[in-house]
């Protein structure tokens, strides 16, 4: 789950430059639209779960149109105090708008449980591994393949040559943020019938997402994916084994180990920004 | 000559309203943003429903209550800014609140240097007990029960049971970790093994490494200290990892707020008996006006809001108004400590020299998606010995 | 600012605890009160932009600072018996070796590792702030912290503290001054606008940006300790991330790398609310739509703003 809500972040990165703290509210927003889909509007499971990254591309869109635009050009440091204030504002909103009360998305498969062998698994969790790497594949695919992909890699690799090549960089810059947010919206619709949806869900986890971006090499989404793998794998293991209170610290403190050791990250070539 | 009558009739008529006495300034102090935010939103709309009630009849003998609302963040530092607010702004003369115990540990010493009356609703913190009342600071009281008091209660009840072994799973916070340890020193009390210890950072979703090691340690039943939102997810995942332990509970997981979340397969709560001094059903009148209102089932700490203004400071105020003819700072904290309510909804309120109100325990079961009462256990300082 | 304003002003804010009293005799303590919350975060904040504003570096660290210092100071004071001026210079001392440890290994990593590294510090103080139990208490809190005294006065009013306070701040100007003027500050501006070429004049980045970080979190430490004496408790909850943001807030809407910008900042961020009253979270709402329309702006914060407004209104 943390592996697409980063590479969501590290697409933006890389491609577009940007820094986006709001990233962790646009998998907070999917989350309701997913459960306004699911909850209010009683649509079936795979019609909502779709829906809420489209409405997310429509958000994406608004908010590339609107903010974006304006703090592009701009140092990282505007970029940084320019999302996070967005992100105080949509997490702010969500209270304000949907309430404190925790909202529960149920489904048929968060309840039914698979049992191999001892170890005992909700379906849920099996479709949210299945559906990630359905999705990470084609992701790959389409920057590998489609014209608009190479051109966001190409992008990504020298702006000035893209301008001058003639390549569209505002529309290529709207699809990364499209595409960005409708990552986050995806993770937000397979993982939230197993956990609870609150507005305050995605502040943390752009934190964590940003650690995962800068470790895996930033702006390198295979990178940050593979980062994000290793900070949940990290969290997991620490919580069983070692001590459960500590292990946000663990984590946190290996990425810190990583970074020293390869200052680039684990996979990156710097992007020198 | 009629000049003169006009005159004097609309002299008097001025006089008469203007010697409408003015309303009480009750002030509520909670969490009103940030990651608590979900409870001092319950107090909020608890609170302006029960004031709301209290002045369609009237008004205390006649004066109205005026509500004010300050938002403590769960901190100390905000809740010392709160109090200030509430006692120097907006001029109130009781304080309900601070439903946190850091937020009522910061608050505690202002009050006093203020010189406004307190009353603590929910804060469970053992401390609070030690450091009010007589010799210690006599502008603070509480209603609630705290971590020591339950602890013992439930741990004797545990051991009643015939349970051997226990492990502990609290959340990280104040109110986890106040609980946990008094039910560590409770257990040994009891006779009950303390197998292991676990904390979780509240609203965070994911219980399987916790559930690991909890399984690990294989306890006999467990003694969760966890409220409704967070008890969801990790039932949920209790039952996905087919644990078996019995479960005990102390915050808020045996309650309504936890069906209404998990009304897709309540048997989920299966067998959680729940220790705690409020849960729906105290108060029928009160829960189907709440739900009216607000279309969800009644919060616990609005309702403990309500129920101090309803059972502890109305009286207050109405022994302060009998007696001396006003209601302000200082008649009210002498009032409380003459406050001798039998039949309160949670049970006798009467503050000792501790100011620390006796109130009842209750043992909640559930099973089947309905809370029953198992048992009702009333409490005294006889039970710390 | 000229000359006679500058003194009329430093007076009014001396006179500050009459003249309110004065103004609204019943609202006195809380305005003081306000006014103590005020001084205190403007200290912060400054400590925080000589490391932000005039180094260049976006440090997310800087709760840690601050909770190293209060529970120095708290635990000195409560478990060990130490007096304030011991153990506030010892939360300073601890919050500085501490960045100076910590700062070597985080400066040799690009800008935004450096952001994350000291981002993950924040998280880990966090942690162990709240799971320590032995020696912080934890969530329990740290109780009792005795009220400062200086010699033989011992501060109990809220006018003391108040110019406790401003004394503080004061000083915490002072030094902010001195560290950014003159040879010194030259030396960290042109670290933080041009690294190459600074380094290429013999200008060693690391040991200035260590400098700036180093002095901050001794600063950082020193108002935590003022803060915990003033409160009398300290809990975790007080050095989250949050804070981080908070200070964000307060630099960059006013003015990042100014002195007048950071009180600027400071005033607007704590005195605000009191005068707006809203719900909490409309107030946040309006502080994000405020952050993001002045960061959009005008980079440099209100302050370049309105300077930029004065001189076209033309004074």
């Amino acid at each position: 789950m943390y592996a697409m809500v980063a590479a969501g972040l590290a697409l933006m990165l890389g491609v577009a430059r940007l820094i986006n703290f709001a990233h962790g509210e646009f998998f907070m927003l999917g989350a309701y639209a997913f459960w306004f889909g699911y909850s209010e509007l009683g649509l079936p499971y795979p019609v909502a779960a779709v829906l809420a990254p489209a409405v997310m591309v429509a958000f994406g869109v608004a908010y590339q149109r609107s903010v974006i635009r304006a703090i592009l050009p701009r140092s990282w440091h505007v970029q940084l105090i320019a999302t996070l204030a967005t992100s105080i504002v949509l997490t702010n909103l969500a209270i304000i708008v949907l309430g404190t009360q925790p909202k529960e998305v149920p489904t048929a498969l968060s309840s039914r449980v698979l049992d191999v062998g001892g170890v005992r698994v909700v379906w849920q969790r099996l479709l949210v591994l299945g559906a990630s790497l359905a999705i990470f594949w084609a992701l790959q695919r389409f920057v590998a393949r489609t014209r608009t992909g190479r051109a966001m890699r190409a992008l990504s690799q020298n702006r000035e040559a893209c301008a001058v090549v003639g390549v569209d960089v505002q529309r290529v810059a709207m699809v990364t943020f499209a595409l960005s947010a409708a990552l986050a919206a995806a993770a937000a619709a397979l993982v939230s019938p197993l956990f609870n949806i609150f507005p305050d869900m995605g502040t943390g986890l752009t934190l964590k997402a940003f650690a995962a971006v800068v470790a895996g090499g930033f702006g390198y989404v295979n990178g940050a994916i593979a980062a994000s793998f290793l900070i949940g794998l990290t969290e997991a293991l620490a919580g069983s084994y070692v001590s459960y209170a500590y292990k946000d610290a663990i984590a946190f403190l290996v990425m810190i180990a990583v970074l020293l050791w390869r200052p680039q990250g684990l996979f990156g070539r710097r992007i020198g920004i | 000559m009629r000049l003169a009558l006009t005159l004097a009739t609309l002299l008097l008529l001025a006089f008469s309203a203007g010697a409408q006495a003015p309303p009480i300034k009750i002030g509520f102090a909670s969490a009103m943003s940030g990651p608590a935010a979900i409870t001092g939103e319950g107090v909020r709309w608890g609170a302006t429903l029960a004031v709301e009630e209290i002045n369609a009849k009237g008004g205390v003998m006649g004066r109205k209550i005026e509500a004010f609302f300050a938002d403590n963040k769960a901190q100390p530092g905000e809740a010392v800014s709160a109090v200030r607010k509430l006692a120097d702004v907006d001029q109130v003369d009781v304080i309900i609140g601070q439903t946190h115990s850091g937020a009522c540990l910061g608050a505690m010493p202002v009050v006093k240097e203020i010189g406004v009356p307190m009353v603590i609703e929910a804060c469970s913190h053992p401390k609070i007990r030690e450091l009010s009342g007589k010799g210690g600071n006599e502008w603070t009281f509480r209603v609630a029960l705290d971590d020591e008091i339950m602890a013992y209660t439930f741990a004797r009840y545990m051991a009643r049971q015939h349970v051997k072994t226990s492990s502990i799973l609290a959340m990280n916070n104040d109110f986890g970790r106040g609980a946990a340890t008094a039910y560590d020193a409770a257990f040994k009390k009891a006779g009950v093994k303390l197998l292991s210890t676990e904390f979780f950072d509240p609203g965070q979703p994911d219980y399987r490494p916790v559930l690991t090691r909890l399984k690990r340690a294989n306890p006999e039943t467990i003694l969760a200290v966890i409220l409704a939102s967070d008890g969801a997810p990790f039932m949920r995942q209790f039952r996905e990892l087919g644990l078996t332990q019995r479960i005990f509970s102390r915050g808020s997981l045996g309650s309504a707020e936890f069906l209404h979340q998990v009304r897709d397969n309540p048997k989920i709560g299966d067998g959680v008996v729940e220790a705690s001094y409020w849960i729906t059903g105290l108060d029928p009148e009160w829960d189907r006006k709440w739900t009216e209102r607000y279309k969800i089932p009644p919060r616990i700490h609005g309702s403990l809001a309500a129920i101090t203004l309803r059972w502890a400071v109305v009286p207050a105020l109405e022994i302060a108004l009998k007696k001396h003819g006003k209601a302000d700072r200082q008649t009210i904290r002498a009032a409380l400590e003459e406050v001798d309510v039998k039949d309160s909804p949670l049970g006798p309120i009467k503050f000792d020299a501790n100011h620390q109100a006796w109130i009842n325990m209750i043992l909640i079961e559930m099973n089947d998606g309905q809370l029953r009462i198992l048992e009702k256990l009333p409490t005294s300082p006889a039970l710390l010995n | 600012m000229r000359r006679a304003t500058a003194v009329a002003l430093g007076a009014l804010v001396v006179a500050a605890p009459w003249v309110i009293a004065a103004a609204v005799p019943r609202q006195q303590r809380y305005v003081l009160h306000v006014l103590v919350f005020t001084a205190l975060f403007a200290a912060l904040a400054l400590s925080y932009d000589l490391v932000v504003g005039h180094v260049g570096s976006l440090s997310l660290a800087h709760p840690a600072f601050f909770g190293i210092g209060a529970y120095t100071a708290a635990i000195l004071a409560t478990a060990a018996g130490w007096p304030f001026l011991a153990d506030l210079l010892a939360a300073a001392l601890l919050a500085a070796v501490v960045a100076a440890l910590v700062g070597v290994p985080l400066f040799r990593l690009t800008e935004h590792a450096f952001a994350v590294g000291t981002l993950g510090l924040a998280v880990v103080a966090g942690i162990v702030a709240n799971n320590w139990v032995e020696v912080t208490r934890g969530p329990l809190c740290i109780t009792g912290i005795p009220k400062p005294r200086l010699g033989g006065l011992a501060i109990t009013t809220l006018p003391g503290y108040y110019w406790l306070a401003l004394g503080a701040l004061a000083a915490v100007a002072l030094l902010y001054r001195g560290l950014t003027t003159f040879r010194l500050g030259r030396a960290f501006h042109a670290v933080r606008d041009n690294e190459p070429l600074a380094s290429s004049a013999g200008i060693d980045p690391l040991k200035y940006r260590l400098l700036a970080f180093t002095v901050g979190a001794g600063l950082a430490g020193a108002v935590g300790a003022l803060y915990a004496h003033y409160l009398s408790v300290m809990c975790p909850e007080e050095m989250t991330i949050g804070l981080t943001v908070n200070l964000l807030v307060i630099v960059f809407l006013g003015g990042v790398g100014s002195l007048r910008g950071v009180l600027v900042g400071a005033v607007l961020f704590t005195a605000l609310p009191e005068v707006l009253r809203l719900a909490p979270t409309w107030r946040l709402v309006i502080y994000g739509l405020l952050l993001l329309v002045v960061v959009v702006r005008s980079p440099e914060g209100l302050d370049s703003l309105l300077r930029r407004l004065g001189a076209r209104v033309g004074r």
